[in-house]
């Protein structure tokens, strides 16, 4: 006669050694980050003061003071493209004398900033980047010198402007 | 007859192997366990990176309660992101939001990760009575994050043994 017999120890011991039935509870919650388009910019001076000095000798008069260090800070959209711009509404005046706002100029350093000419009404690009951080940078004004300039005390204002998409 | 012994034979390996299958799951068949979340959402607000290094979102509160463990059985509560924070095509790493939860113990501070479940609470023995714990989350804030609303789903499991 036919015997099926299923072998005890091998049954216990697989049932044995089958994982151990775990309580568990879980629920799934949510986050959620809103990082907002953000932007903001220091200068390290807000006057920039240009020494009295011979054309001939010195025909580009740097600032006194040095170069001014630049930080542009920009939250924006991922691979967006970042603009730090400087412009003046006018030229330097003194009186009715006048010098044209492009006998200034600068040199920066640092990743991403641009030398350039300044021009009345106009604003030129000192620094683009994409996407999102904190960039520092330096910029170097001077004045082209001339003897054709009247003597007087001349002064514009300078405007920085960054913009984060 | 032979036929009679087979089948008590079978009787007895049944009886033997029901036995064993009894014993090892008993101690999971009683436990009961019990975990809720207040609220379930989770946020951040915008804020700068500079006066705000740190963003901390309201308290979130966790309660449980672990009722059918035997002896010094234990207990685990771990949470684990599904992922980083994505906005669209940006993401930022889930490792920059961390929590801090009170009271420790059984609740204890720590760090989101996408790959490795993270304790958030541990103990022995049962929690009869439901317990709270305040849990405050906190997203490392950044110059270097890309502007968007950003979001991840995460899951919290309460485990015995």
């Amino acid at each position: 006669m036919l015997q099926v017999r299923f072998p005890l120890p091998l049954l216990a011991v697989l049932l044995l050694a089958a994982p151990a039935a775990t309580a568990q509870q879980s629920l799934t919650a949510t986050l959620t980050a809103d990082i907002g388009v953000l932007g903001k910019i220091t200068v390290s001076a807000l006057t920039l003061t240009f020494p009295d000095a011979d054309p001939d000798a010195v025909p580009l008069v740097p600032a006194a003071g040095g170069p001014l260090t630049i930080v542009a800070k920009a939250r924006s959209g991922l691979g967006s493209t970042v603009t730090l711009t400087v412009a003046t509404p006018d030229d330097l005046r003194s009186g009715t004398d006048v010098i044209p706002a492009s006998a200034l100029s600068w040199t920066a350093s640092g990743p991403g900033f641009a030398s350039g000419t300044l021009a009345s009404g106009v604003a030129r690009t000192l620094g683009t980047w994409t996407g999102s951080g904190a960039r520092t940078g330096t910029q170097t004004w001077f004045l082209a010198n001339s003897w054709a300039y009247a003597s007087g005390m001349y002064s514009l204002t300078l405007t920085y402007t960054l913009t984060v998409p | 007859m032979r036929l009679h012994d087979s089948l008590k034979g079978w009787f007895v390996e049944g009886a033997l192997a029901m036995l064993a299958c009894l014993a090892t799951a008993a101690p999971a068949s009683g436990q009961q366990l019990d975990l809720s979340v207040n609220p379930a959402n989770v946020s951040f607000g915008s804020a700068d990176p500079d006066t705000t290094p740190i963003v901390v979102a309201p308290p979130t509160v966790v309660t449980i309660r672990v009722r059918g463990l035997s002896g010094g059985g234990t207990w685990r509560l771990t949470v684990l992101a599904d992922g980083d924070l994505i906005a669209g095509p940006a993401a930022v790493d889930i490792s920059n939001v961390t929590w801090t939860a009170t009271p420790s113990p059984p609740f204890q501070n720590g760090t989101l990760s996408r790959t490795v479940p993270q304790t958030m609470a541990a103990g022995t023995g049962n929690v009869p009575q439901p317990l709270s714990g305040s849990v405050v989350f906190r997203l490392v804030n950044s110059w270097n994050h890309a502007a968007g609303v950003y979001t991840q789903t995460f899951v919290l499991t309460l485990s015995a043994p």
